[in-house]
């Protein structure tokens, strides 16, 4: 059971790292960074542009809404000074037995539209030579649709929306890790380094704090991916808006997200755990190497990116059911393949046990480690700490 | 409350930090640990405060008819040694966790802090972060954070360190404070003047082991290295004259005064048959040795390279 005291801890180390006003600001800003890219996106758009383009004469070509072709009454040299000394001209064409020869002042990226045009041209050309009528053409060009069967009814497909809840669900516990990785080193060795370790230990049992802290810098992770989660949604949707199909959600798998919520939640807790347990053996973070240690935790979400193309294979059912990755492999092998509803309950349940053990580990190494100053223990004192049973 | 340790030991690797060390505190005493660094104080502390435990040796405390090995920690009030709270917090708002943790509501967190942040003329830079207060208002704080859940014990390991005598005046009158409220005190210190105004009982400590332990006036009394009285003659004596008495040890001119040192074993009413053979006393006065001295005294028998 979890104390009174941890969750007044588990309060304290969430408000202590959540500044609602520095985090509003943060967004505004990504917000406005977005927007200036997408200004000067827009303003430097040269496909919106007009072009003249001087072409020889008898090089029948018609005019698109980008390129303007014209046959100048002057020769090449002409062309070129008066292209070179006004802006008559945007390119000059010419051409040679094997094809065309652009001549423009510099590199610009409405040249690639512009050969563009030029191979569609030839295409034609090639193909009336040929007595193709447009229709045939079009068909030549035609991309061939290459559907594939699965006969597995429980796949949903590949790059399909599910892969899409999957990736997302990924991307959001890397989030969710990356915040509390962050938050647990900081909040840890900073209590030794400010010396509040013992006045609290004269207040709660090393099991009680260390309770607080991963619950608090849990819940912390979690309103971080919350957030990006909203804040994935509302780009697409913003996206979707300036799009042709408008704005659908639909794809979003809810029963998918449900399940999500328990399996970060506990996923988080496990990590923080270690996290926290790793940070109580760092006497100062600046020298220590341990810190780097942390890192294991981003394992399980790698290890799920690698075989996220084999919902079905040995590897994602080993992962999805091991309970140190199978908070990231089972909401992802969920979203892309129907399993049985046995499946992510006994994932979750296998989990949940690893996390009270994890947990009480956690609190042994905390235990002492908090006590150690100046001195770092070493991987074997940490392990003989986790294993022994003293909690107090 | 009563406060029983028998011969508690404790080793650090090669360290014989206490050695058998057995003391008594009842309640609403004022308990003071005296010795230089090293001498086994914080050991004894962080025994007390449940950090660590007696190699051998037990612990017992009784409160209100329980009996525990253990000091509990719903008990006790701790200051430690090695200090520090959240700086970038205000002063109300690491008081509140601390006190909630305590197991006191916000509101009877906020009476009890009102009422020492007064005593500390604090009131005004409540909600100022720890970080802009000097370091003697920062320990103010923390003394605040022990006791503001009123606990029956209250520990406080080097309370006068890095105050100026101003701030250790006040520390002093929050001692009493917390004496009058019926709390008992268990403190460390090396400030001697203070101790010597505050403490009911203490043990003078030096490599873990007890040196002197009682009441002031009961240490005093084992302390005999010096016992000086302070006289004045009608007419003229010279030094030569005391020294040659049997009953003095060293004899020390003070302006009018002389300052004589008494041999050992020589009772003061013997030393003053001897000194009335040299003429008519106008003036005599018993020296009590401070705390200071008798400290000293003590390190130099126990200790004498430590002393020197």
């Amino acid at each position: 059971m979890i104390s009174r005291q941890s969750l007044i801890v588990a309060k304290w180390e969430f408000l202590r790292f959540f500044k609602w006003k520095q985090q509003l600001i943060s967004y505004l800003l990504m917000l406005a960074v977005m927007a200036a890219v997408a200004l000067w996106s827009y303003f430097t758009d040269e496909s919106r542009q007009q072009y003249r383009i001087a072409v020889p004469a008898g090089f029948n070509i018609a005019n698109t809404e980008q390129f303007q072709f014209q046959r100048p009454g002057i020769s090449l040299p002409q062309q070129l000074a008066q292209m070179q000394t006004d802006d008559s001209w945007h390119a000059v064409l010419t051409e040679q037995t094997d094809g065309i020869v652009i001549h423009t002042l510099t590199g610009k990226k409405w040249l690639l539209q512009l050969e563009q045009v030029l191979q569609q041209h030839y295409r034609k050309l090639a193909a009336t030579q040929m007595g193709l009528d447009e229709t045939q053409l079009a068909r030549l060009e035609q991309p061939v649709t290459i559907d594939t069967d699965f006969l597995d009814q429980n796949y949903k497909g590949k790059d399909t929306p599910e892969k899409m809840i999957a990736m997302g669900a990924l991307i959001l516990l890397f989030v969710g890790l990356s915040t509390a990785f962050g938050q647990v080193l900081v909040s840890v060795t900073g209590e030794k380094q400010q010396r509040v370790t013992e006045q609290l230990y004269a207040i709660l049992t090393p099991q009680q704090w260390m309770d607080g802290k991963v619950l608090g810098h849990s819940f912390s992770a979690l309103k971080a991916m919350v957030t990006s989660g909203l804040v994935m949604v509302l780009v697409f949707t913003v996206v979707s808006l300036f799009g042709e199909k408008g704005v659908d959600l639909s794809w979003i798998n809810l029963s998918v997200v449900l399940w999500l919520i328990p399996f970060a939640l506990l996923g988080v807790v496990l990590c923080a755990a270690f996290m926290g347990a790793v940070a109580a053996s760092i006497d100062d973070p600046n020298t220590s190497g341990k810190g780097a240690v942390m890192m294991i935790t981003w394992l399980p979400m790698v290890f799920t990116f690698l075989v996220i193309d084999s919902p079905s294979g040995w590897a994602m059912t080993l992962l999805s059911f091991l309970p140190l990755t199978s908070f990231a492999a089972m909401p992802v092998k969920m979203a892309m393949v129907d399993v049985a509803w046995w499946q992510p309950l006994l994932s979750l349940l296998l989990l949940l046990a690893t996390v009270w053990w994890m947990r009480r580990l956690a609190g042994r190494v905390f235990l002492r480690g908090m006590q150690m100053y100046g001195k770092e223990p070493s991987w074997g004192e940490i392990v003989r700490w986790a294993l022994s049973n003293k909690t107090e | 409350m009563q406060l029983i340790v028998t011969a508690i030991s404790k080793a650090y690797a090669n360290v014989q930090a206490v050695n058998k060390v057995s003391f008594q505190i009842n309640s609403g005493e004022i308990f003071a640990l005296l010795g230089p660094n090293g001498a086994g104080k914080s050991s004894i502390i962080r025994m007390l405060v449940g950090m660590t435990k007696p190699d051998s040796g037990s612990i017992l405390i009784s409160f209100q008819d329980q009996h525990y090995d253990h000091v509990p920690r719903r008990l006790l009030g701790y200051l430690p040694e090695d200090r520090g709270l959240y700086p970038d917090k205000s002063i109300e708002k690491n008081l509140l966790y601390l006190a909630q943790l305590h197991g006191l509501s916000k509101a009877q967190a906020l009476v009890e802090m009102d009422t020492w942040l007064q005593v500390f003329e604090l009131t005004e830079r409540r909600h100022d972060e720890l970080k802009q207060l000097s370091k003697g208002n920062q320990q103010k704080v923390q003394l605040i954070a022990a006791v503001l859940h009123k606990p029956a014990l209250v520990i406080l390991d080097e309370p006068f360190s890095g105050l100026d005598p101003i701030n250790q005046e006040k520390v002093v009158e929050f001692l009493k404070q917390l004496k009058a409220r019926g709390m008992t005190v268990i403190l460390s210190a090396h400030q001697m003047a203070m101790v010597e105004k505050l403490a009911d009982h203490m043990l003078l400590m030096a490599q873990g082991q007890v040196v002197l332990a009682g009441t002031l006036e009961q240490i005093r009394g084992q302390s005999v290295d010096k016992r000086q009285l302070k006289v004045a003659f009608e007419g003229a004596v010279s030094a030569e004259h005391l020294q040659q008495l049997p009953a003095i040890a060293e004899a020390a001119a003070d302006g009018r005064h002389w300052l004589l040192t008494l041999a050992e074993a020589v009772t003061v009413s013997q030393c003053l048959q001897q000194l009335l053979q040299l003429g008519e006393l106008t003036q005599v006065e018993m020296q009590n040795t401070d705390l200071h001295q008798l400290y000293l005294a003590a390190m130099a028998k126990h200790q004498p390279e430590a002393a020197a």
